[in-house]
């Protein structure tokens, strides 16, 4: 997992797999930025190959913690895998998801 | 491959081994023709036996007891079945409901995506405190 600031947007990109090995790690750590201040974050999921229902719960933990503190969280380049999951969990109604990464980045209102 | 393929582990419900596991389970599943041909299929099959394993992590052995987990992976060319057989808490799969995007809750989706993705889910609890999850999905048979 490493972090990009663009702007004021937060750019979080996931390893291989975001499963339940690394989702306390990644659900504490947008937590803490979230406490911090209003973030504007992307998640980068284009090099994730697999998500699993950890995965899925640590992206609801973050989305909360996020609007709680006055922040907004996008998702961007989520593979086949990841779409088909986010779709059968009804998370896609939850999460505002793009295919391009500038996209994602661009759509905060402010 | 053979008519039948059949591989029956023992192992610590620990989650350091969920990695090693999928990536052993999935090397298994490539033997089948129908799986080995489809990408999809084989992430499916595979997140379907890392939410089954996960399972057991936190809900059978959810006080901390370091419990053991039979795995069984029963591959033919026309059907693929994972059974897992724990010693923990038992549960009943009719109670977890289906997601629903206005309860953001963090937990409760494993169960929901295992009963999407397979044909039959089968889980029963015996007398001897022993509980069999059965995981049954039918594959396509190239030129059938």
């Amino acid at each position: 997992m490493d972090i990009e600031k663009r702007g004021t947007v937060t750019i979080i990109r996931t390893d291989e797999r975001l499963d339940a090995i690394v989702a306390p790690q990644f659900k504490d750590t947008v937590k803490k930025m979230a406490e911090e201040s209003a973030l504007h974050l992307v998640v980068d999921l284009a090099k994730t190959r697999f998500i699993d229902s950890s995965g899925c719960g640590a992206l609801v933990a973050s989305i909360r913690a996020l609007l709680k503190n006055g922040g907004e969280m996008k998702i961007a380049r989520p593979s086949a895998q990841a779409k088909t999951l986010f779709e059968l969990t009804r998370l896609h109604r939850v999460f505002e998801i793009f295919d391009d990464l500038d996209q994602a980045v661009n759509s905060f209102s402010s | 491959m053979d008519d039948e393929l059949a591989v029956k582990i023992e192992v610590p419900a620990e989650l350091k081994l969920l990695r090693p596991l999928n990536l052993f389970v999935r090397g298994l599943m490539e033997q089948a023709p129908a799986l080995a041909a489809s990408e999809k299929l084989l992430d499916d099959m595979e997140l379907v036996f890392n939410e089954a394993f996960m399972n057991v992590h936190d809900h059978a052995y959810r006080f901390g007891a370091k419990g053991r987990l039979s795995v069984e992976i029963i591959l033919r060319q026309d059907r693929l079945e994972f059974r897992f057989e724990d010693e923990g808490e038992s549960f009943d799969p009719n109670l977890i409901p289906p997601p629903d995007p206005d309860e953001t809750g963090e937990r409760g989706r494993g169960v929901w995506l295992m009963r999407q993705f397979m044909d039959q889910f089968i889980y029963r609890s015996d007398t001897n405190g022993k509980n069999l999850l059965r995981l049954i999905k039918n594959l396509p048979v190239p030129g059938r």
